[in-house]
This record gives C-alpha cells, sequence and structure tokens, in this order.
C-alpha cells in the first residue's frame, strides 16, 4: 500500500470539489476559504495532535506572512516571489525564537498554550497600533499591471488552483514527516516525553521540528491570503478568532489524524456560511447560535472527532495517516 | 583484572534539604546481573533517574565504559549505550506496539524499513512478536513490562536498567520474564537490576548493592551482602 495514500486521496477529493465549484465564484469564494482553513488547520494538528503542543498563537504565523506580502508590496513594490520566501523565513526564525524559549523552560501542555496566545497577542496590539502596518483599519495593496507577476487575477479559480497546490503539498510533506521517523518521535513525545528521551529522543529538537514545520505552513497561508484578498487587516490575520478556528476544525474533524482538521473545515465552514445565508437575515446572531449548538453536538458525539469517528466506522481503512486520539489527550 | 563497563563515584542527588541520594559509590563489571536491593524509599529509583540522565547528580561521577556521563541528556546517555525500563510503565499509548519499539529502535536505524526490522527482532527475543500490531494500551500488565523491554533492547544497549520489572506480575509471569533476563545477559547485555523481593536478586545476581535512607548500606557478592547484621537491621528491623 502506498504510504502517500492519506495524501492522495483528500487532495484527489480537494481537487473534484474544486472542479464542481469552477462554474460559480460564490461557491468557489467558499472553496478557497475553506481549503485554506483546512489546510493551515492540518499544519497545526502536525503540531497539537502529533507532537501534543497545543499552541494558541498560530495567527501569529498567519499573519507573519500576510503583513510580510502587503507590507512588501506597498512599502517597496516587492512581488510574491520575493516575499512569500521571505515570509516563510520570517516565521521560521521567530518559531525557533519561541520554541526555544519555550522548550527551555519546560512549557508544556497549557502553559504552552498560553506562552503561545500571549506571543500573537503582542504582535496584535503591535500591528494594531503601528501607523505605517495601517493600524487596525489593514492595509490596502494596490493593483499592478504586471497581474500574473503579483498574483492579481480577475477572477476566483486561480486562486483555488494555487490553494488546492498548497493543500496538496501540505498533505504530502506532512504524510512524509508522519509516516518516517519524525512522525514516530513526535508522538513518542506526545504521549510520554520522559520515556521517549529516554529511548533516545532529543525531544528539543523534534519539538522545534514541529512547531517551525507547523509554522511555516501557516505562515504560507497567510501569504497567500494577502495575495488573494489585496489586503490585510490585524483582526483577521493576527486575532486570536484564528487561533481558535484552527482548534475547533482539528478537534472536531480528528486531532492526530493528518487529513482529520481538513474534514472539520470541510463541514463546518460551508455550514457556517449556509447558516448565516438561511438565517443572518431578520433574525441576527440566531445562526451562531445554532452553529454553537451543533458544535457542541459534534463534540460531545464524536469525541474522536469526524475522522476519528469514520476510522471506527469503517476499519477497512486501517492506520491511514495516524491514529485519532480523544479530546485532552493531547495536552499532558 | 575484570573488566568495568559502570564505574558510580559519590553519587548523590538532593531535592532542597532531603538527601535522596548521597556518597553512593559502585561498579558493575561487563556481562553480569548486577543487583540493587533496599526498602521502599532507599533511594534505588532516584539512583535510575540519575544514570539515565533523567535526573542531574548534585554531586560525585558516572562514568560508562570510561566515558564519563553525568550531565548528560537521556537520549545521549541512550545513545552511549544505556538503556533502561521503567518501573511505572510508560507505554505510547497512541502507538502500536510495534510502533512502541520502533521509537527506540530508529535512534540507530534513521531509515524506517530498517527500524521497522530490527524492532521486530526485539519483539521477538522476548517472545512479542505476535502482539506487534495491537494497540499498546490493549496490553496486559505483563506484556507491558516485556514492552518495556523490548524497547530498552531495541536501542542496543550494552547496559540495561531494569526498575522493578517483576511488582504486581504473578510468579508464573515473574519466572518467565526471569528467565528472558537471563537469556538478554546471555547475548551479551550487562543488566542492572531493582529488585524489591530478595529471594529474586540472590537467585539472579552474583553481586548486589543495599541501599537504605539514599546511603549504600552494603556492596558486595549477593550472600555476603545479605549476610550484613545491618542489612538484616535495615530489612527486618532491629528486633529481629
Amino acid at each position: 500500500m502506498n504510504r502517500f495514500l492519506p495524501a492522495i486521496v483528500p487532495s484527489l477529493l480537494a481537487a473534484a470539489i474544486f472542479a464542481v465549484c469552477l462554474g460559480d465564484p460564490y461557491f468557489m469564494e467558499i472553496f478557497i476559504h475553506t481549503a485554506l482553513m483546512g489546510t493551515i488547520s492540518v499544519a497545526w494538528n502536525l503540531m497539537a495532535g502529533f507532537t501534543g503542543l497545543i499552541s494558541l498563537g498560530h495567527s501569529l504565523f498567519f499573519g507573519i506572512g500576510a503583513y510580510v506580502v502587503a507590507y512588501g508590496h506597498i512599502g517597496f513594490g516587492l512581488p510574491p516571489l520575493v516575499t512569500w520566501p521571505l515570509a516563510v523565513v520570517l516565521a521560521a526564525v521567530m518559531a525557533l525564537a519561541i520554541g526555544l524559549l519555550c522548550f527551555r523552560y519546560g512549557l508544556r501542555g497549557y502553559f504552552f498554550a498560553i506562552a503561545t496566545l500571549a506571543f500573537s497577542e503582542v504582535a496584535f496590539l503591535l500591528v494594531s497600533a503601528t501607523p505605517w502596518l495601517g493600524r487596525s483599519d489593514g492595509m490596502m495593496m494596490p493593483s499592478e499591471d504586471e497581474t500574473l507577476l503579483y498574483l492579481q487575477f480577475l477572477e476566483k479559480w486561480p486562486y483555488g488552483l494555487m490553494v488546492l497546490g498548497f493543500l496538496a503539498i501540505t498533505l504530502f510533506v506532512g504524510q512524509h514527516l508522519v509516516s518516517s521517523r519524525t512522525g514516530f518521535y513526535w508522538r513518542a513525545l506526545r504521549d510520554n516525553e520522559g520515556a521517549a528521551e529516554a529511548l533516545g529522543v532529543p525531544a528539543m529538537r523534534y519539538k522545534l521540528i514541529a512547531f517551525v514545520v507547523s509554522a511555516v505552513l501557516t505562515s504560507v497561508g497567510g501569504a497567500f491570503f494577502a495575495s488573494t484578498f489585496a489586503f490585510v487587516d490585524p483582526r483577521s490575520t493576527l486575532g486570536v478568532d484564528l487561533s481558535i478556528q484552527l482548534l475547533v476544525f482539528s478537534i472536531i474533524g480528528g486531532l492526530g489524524l493528518l487529513w482529520g482538521p481538513l474534514l472539520g473545515a470541510a463541514l463546518l465552514i460551508p455550514l457556517g456560511e449556509l447558516l448565516r445565508t438561511a438565517m443572518g437575515v431578520g433574525f441576527n446572531g440566531v445562526n451562531i447560535v445554532v452553529y454553537a449548538v451543533l458544535l457542541m453536538t459534534l463534540a460531545l458525539l464524536l469525541p474522536q472527532g469526524l475522522g476519528g469517528w469514520l476510522k471506527t466506522r469503517f476499519p477497512a481503512m486501517p492506520r491511514l495517516g495516524g491514529k485519532p486520539i480523544r479530546q485532552g489527550d493531547a495536552v499532558q | 583484572m575484570t573488566d568495568t563497563i559502570l564505574e558510580v563515584t559519590d553519587l548523590g542527588k538532593f531535592f532542597g534539604g532531603l538527601r535522596a541520594l548521597s556518597g553512593v559509590c559502585f561498579t558493575v563489571w561487563r556481562g553480569e546481573i548486577f543487583g540493587i536491593i533496599g526498602p521502599n524509599g532507599a533511594g534505588k529509583t532516584t539512583l535510575f533517574n540519575c544514570l539515565s540522565g533523567a535526573l542531574k547528580p548534585s554531586t560525585g561521577r558516572i562514568g560508562l565504559d570510561g566515558r564519563r556521563i553525568d550531565g548528560l541528556h537521556p537520549h545521549d546517555i541512550c545513545r552511549l549505550g544505556l538503556a533502561r525500563t521503567f518501573q511505572i510503565v510508560r507505554p505510547f499509548q497512541g502507538m502500536t506496539v510495534l510502533g512502541n519499539v520502533m521509537v527506540a529502535a530508529y535512534g540507530r536505524h534513521p531509515a524506517t524499513a530498517d527500524a521497522e526490522h530490527h524492532a521486530h527482532e526485539a519483539l521477538r527475543s522476548i517472545g512479542m512478536a505476535h502482539l506487534a500490531h495491537l494497540d499498546a494500551e490493549r496490553l496486559s500488565v505483563a506484556e507491558m513490562r516485556r514492552l518495556e523491554i523490548a524497547r530498552a533492547i531495541a536501542t542496543e544497549p550494552r547496559l540495561l536498567l531494569l526498575d522493578e520489572m517483576l511488582a504486581g506480575l504473578t510468579a508464573t509471569e515473574a519466572a518467565a520474564l526471569c528467565d528472558q533476563i537471563v537469556a538478554l545477559n546471555g547475548r551479551g547485555i550487562t543488566i542492572v537490576m531493582v529488585e524489591h523481593s530478595v529471594p529474586v536478586i540472590s537467585r539472579m545476581c552474583a553481586r548486589s548493592i543495599v541501599l537504605n535512607f539514599g546511603t549504600l548500606l552494603a556492596e558486595g557478592t549477593t550472600q555476603d551482602v545479605l549476610r550484613d547484621p545491618r542489612v538484616q537491621e535495615a530489612y527486618l528491623g532491629s528486633a529481629a
């Protein structure tokens, strides 16, 4: 059996959905949003579900991606070709620095979560108060004549194609990592760090690898966001809401399953959209209540997430992309 | 002269004012099964934690094959050929039995196919090959103990520290495990075992030390050590 099956199957499914959405710009927009959030949730889950490191500050890396691209464009006229790699390097350095600091002092579980949240909130406040970054109003990126160079397209589908590629690459990189030594070390550290170290697992190094890989992928998502919407603001790229969404999609989809978070995003984002259009007018806020109730019901009924439930329901998919873990098991 | 594999000199570990270990010295020879005895709270597990790097000793030095290892990271000590098991079993619950052992085998075999091969070997040598694909959390206590050993030997150690492997096992399970420990020793792995049960130590270990209140009470052949009046007093109380 091909070890990349857990990457191939979801990628093909996403491609099929992309093809279906080609005819309708509104559906394409939902596809782009879903695929983007789903993909960075996959990246978040590499850390949380596989390594047991719950980050509540992943918006920091998304924001780094978005703001490097936006400011690079507005301030210096730099195209994505230059700013995307720059964003990745900056996110990697930032993750390395925060990781070294947190792991050096043995922060784990809830303490690590709070520390990451603090870093992202500092960035949020700094950007919200910085005039040349547009303060809390955000920044609009100007239109350019070289549309291809600046990834500025009139239609939505090229962005859909890009995010599809991002999704596939993330799944393949993720599957390569979780099915090799790195993934075994990650899960060992998640389940019992002391035992893992005694068996020769360099804890510090492999926690840093998880953090950096996850942060880099998330920053690519942020860079994509800026290039797609030509607009960045602190609330949508650096806010805690974004970080919480990654957690929600991962838990509902299946922590510790490579493709689980995609499933969570694919269920919840269109659902939220549906509720908003069906009930948003006239009954403002009711849709959010319904959404919240549905979320709680899902969390209660499927403690291993949608993906975990599918795996127990259909044991014919043995050990594809990891083993689902129960809510709370990831936190030591 | 006998070949030394482990040399512990003046080892101490203090937690604040508490002297969990102090002034402990002993030497383990290559190829033997060495026993560490002592009542509850004598410092046996603290000693293991210092040897394996989980705790940094407060004083003294530890030499493995003539190389100083105190203060090194646990994973480095493991790489140098010292492996340990835990008294309270610590399986990786989110993995299969094979996966658990592969984590250990990866240290010397970075490629997944090699690691899997060597993990299978380790499981076979401890009689667990048929359980390879079971989820680790579904093992019985006795099987989890053997998994601890399988993982430890998959790191390919020269020296193996076993922490109360027999606690909580039935007599049959314990006897089977003892045979397997002797077999591992026969394959050239030096073994240091902490055990609560004096009969087991006297049967398996030619030489032993006795710890009491964090200090070394006696060192020598197990027979002599057990006959030592101070040891008898520590175990049976002064009235005996």
